[in-house]
């Protein structure tokens, strides 16, 4: 069996451009699923209570709804919904957003409510005010516990862009295809995808758990 | 804009034909993964260096990698290597069987080195070998832990069949899709396929809460 | 190491454990730096001394938790077992009792004692059940055979535990500061249960805190200090009489008047 890797230098700017868009759309969709999951803890934990039911429900629907459902009905369905068009990577980010944001809920919620009571209690006999015990003694802890998951989440969110291939993002997965389509060396073309995606991976999880382990004691009360 | 959504009682014998393929998908991956999972996690624990090394290379690898890489990887480049032509619905299948495999042996491995060593000791002191003190005293209480993370791993899975869709194998999404390639319908069908899903794994979902809770384990 | 072994009330018995300069090191540091020991049949010997001192080091060595890097460890005139299967033959006749109790969770109090005669010994289901009962019977807690060990307090899992050591029918008993996790309530009840043995004859070997006991019950003590023995002999001796320094020491900052 005679490989020929020439294919990949020979696009090799279309490939890394992929790449780009691959980290860029991850990093975008992270970080505002991030944001998102934070309000929408807060909102659960200390807001009104009759918001709770709804955001509960949405986050139970993302936990049943596969990404790429999300992301295919998000680039098809809603622009007849809404009356709008959009691009696929507005679409992709959208979706990936919405769908990561109810995992990132998750994560805050638990490790807000992972924090001993007991902390909130000497906080409270100091004579704190309560919004002045979230940011100054259960988020800072909260924070270090949810590290972890984080990280777990950033690697998802990493993987999950691939799928927004199917609706014609262009990014890594979408161009490899692309290639592979164009040179008939699928071997070649997906091996080199697969390098690039673990080379992308596996320094996120090891990171995370590295800097998890120096930084483990600050959360632990 | 106007809706029809007579169109998914129309073809509801294929959406339901497809969700059996998706529950078939899922069940039979399982079916692999667990017996696969405890045998690599088994590698990793118990077996000799090189064994071992690349039993850990193995979850290392298809944690890191998307799975929807790792189904067109199938596609295309087991048939070239393996030499065998593997219909779609098996490739998707193996596809699955080796990502789901890799998050078994992972849970497995952390579930059994989360007994305490002293509860190994308390065994041995009694005289039992080692493979004895596996048997009777930790995967007993492994088992216990590992549950919970197994009942998620199983809703991701399902969630996960989806992925096959795109070497054309005919479970749920793959039909919606084709339905609303064939009649237009786009709304109807992607919004018929969410809300079909939703039913699906709401429950699951539920389900595996349930079943976390009343396996907590507190040290 | 003191002249008094003429002293030593029950020499005359067999050795059951006999430790020659051991040794055992953890990389650089020397957990054992040359221990000599004798155990005879039916004797209590309680070793004492601070923290780290390598009491517990030494009884893991005994039944081979540990591997020692040098000296002799004898039990019952052979050298302790190299190799897995002669090892294990030996640990059938050890019974072990950790200071964290180390009860199976997934098995009933009764489960628990049954467990090592089953397995090991082979025994029949309904021989083993009977002497497990007799065992519950014999550390006061027949009632609850059927408990999980979650549902019990600390001196009734140590108990179990000790129950469960029992059922193999050992040749010595060796407890790894048995009341050292537990309430004070509940001390008094293992070490009347541990009293009842030693009474009955049963070889022990018992590494503790428990200063009374060594001194109401053990027949010898050696005192340890940086992985050695600085003094040993009766308990008249050592705790009303103490020859070293160190001992002195050790004892005064425990409280006990000498």
């Amino acid at each position: 069996m005679h490989l020929d890797y020439s294919v990949i230098t020979a696009n090799w700017r279309f490939l890394a451009d992929g790449v780009g868009i691959t980290v860029l759309l991850a990093l975008a969709s992270g970080a505002a699923s991030l944001i998102a999951g934070f309000v929408l803890a807060l909102l659960r934990l200390r807001g009104p209570r009759w918001l709770r039911p709804a955001i509960v429900f949405y986050i139970d629907s993302m936990r049943s709804i596969p990404v790429l459902v999300v992301l295919v009905w998000t680039f098809f369905a809603l622009p007849i919904v809404a009356g709008v068009t959009m691009s696929p990577f507005t679409a992709g980010l959208i979706g990936l957003t919405v769908h990561l944001a109810a995992y990132a809920a998750e994560i805050v919620r638990a490790g807000i409510e992972s924090v001993r009571p007991g902390q909130t209690r000497a906080a409270l006999a100091l004579g704190m005010s309560h919004p002045q015990i979230l940011r100054r003694v259960v988020l800072p802890q909260a924070l270090v516990r949810m590290l972890p998951a984080f990280g777990s989440l950033l690697s998802v969110t990493i993987k999950d862009t691939a799928i927004a291939s199917v609706i014609a993002v262009p990014e890594l997965m979408r161009r490899a295809e692309t290639v592979a389509g164009q040179s008939f060396q699928p071997i070649e073309v997906y091996t080199f995808a697969m390098l690039v995606y673990f080379v992308l991976l596996y320094p996120v999880t090891r990171g995370v758990d590295r800097f998890y382990r120096r930084v483990a004691h600050l959360g632990r009360s | 804009m106007t809706l029809d959504w007579s169109v998914v009682w129309q073809y509801r014998a294929a959406l339901a034909e497809g969700t059996a393929t998706t529950f078939l998908l899922t069940i039979a991956t399982m079916a692999i993964a667990l017996p696969c999972g405890i045998v690599v996690a088994g590698l990793r624990l118990y077996g000799a260096a090189p064994l071992r090394a690349l039993a850990t290379g193995y979850v290392e690898l298809f944690r890191n990698l998307p799975l929807i890489l790792v189904v067109y990887w199938a596609f295309y480049v087991l048939p070239i290597l393996t030499g065998l032509g593997l219909s779609a619905l098996a490739t998707g299948l193996a596809a699955l069987s080796l990502n789901v495999t890799a998050y078994n042996a992972e849970t497995f491995r952390a579930g059994i080195n989360s007994i305490r060593r002293g509860q190994v000791e308390a065994a041995l002191a009694l005289g039992m070998t080692r493979t004895q003190a596996l048997r009777r005293i930790v995967l007993p209480q492994a088992l216990r832990r590992v549950l919970p993370v197994l009942a998620s791993t199983w809703v991701s899975l399902f969630k996960d069949t989806s992925l096959v869709s795109v070497i054309a194998v005919t479970e749920l999404a793959y039909v919606s899709m084709q339905v609303r390639a064939q009649t237009f319908r786009v709304l109807e069908m992607l919004t018929a396929m969410a809300v079909i899903y939703w039913l699906l794994g709401y429950p699951q979902a539920k389900l595996v809460d349930w079943i976390q809770r009343r396996y907590a384990v507190s040290e | 190491m003191s002249a008094n072994v003429d002293l030593r009330a029950k020499a005359s018995g067999p050795s059951v454990v006999r430790y020659l300069d051991v040794v055992k090191r953890y990389g650089s540091f020397t957990a054992l730096a040359g221990v000599s020991l004798d155990v005879h049949a039916g004797e209590v010997v309680c070793l004492i001394g601070p923290s780290g001192s390598g009491k517990s080091t030494l009884l893991r060595c005994t039944n081979g938790l540990e591997t020692i890097d040098g000296g002799e460890i004898e039990f019952e005139g052979a050298r302790l077992g190299r190799d897995e299967r002669t090892l294990r033959a030996m640990r059938q006749r050890m019974g072990m009792v950790f200071q964290n109790f180390e009860l199976f969770p997934h098995l009933t109090a009764e489960q628990n004692v049954a467990e090592g005669p089953r397995t090991v010994l082979r025994t029949g289901l309904a021989e083993a059940k009977r002497r497990a009962a007799a065992m519950l019977t014999k550390v006061g807690l027949a009632d609850k055979a059927a408990s999980y060990p979650s549902a019990l307090s600390g001196g009734q899992q140590q108990r179990v535990a000790i129950a469960r050591a029992l059922a193999m029918e050992p040749d010595v008993m060796l407890f790894d500061e048995p009341t050292s996790a537990l309430d004070p309530e509940t001390i008094g009840e293992v070490l009347n249960v541990m009293k009842v043995l030693a009474d009955e004859g049963m070889t022990m070997l018992v590494v503790t805190h428990e200063m009374s006991f060594a001194r109401r019950v053990g027949d010898w003590v050696a005192v340890f200090d940086a992985g050695r023995i600085v003094e040993e002999g009766p308990p008249e001796q050592i705790f009303d009489r103490p020859a070293t320094p160190r001992t002195r020491d050790f004892l005064s900052h425990l409280g006990w008047d000498a």
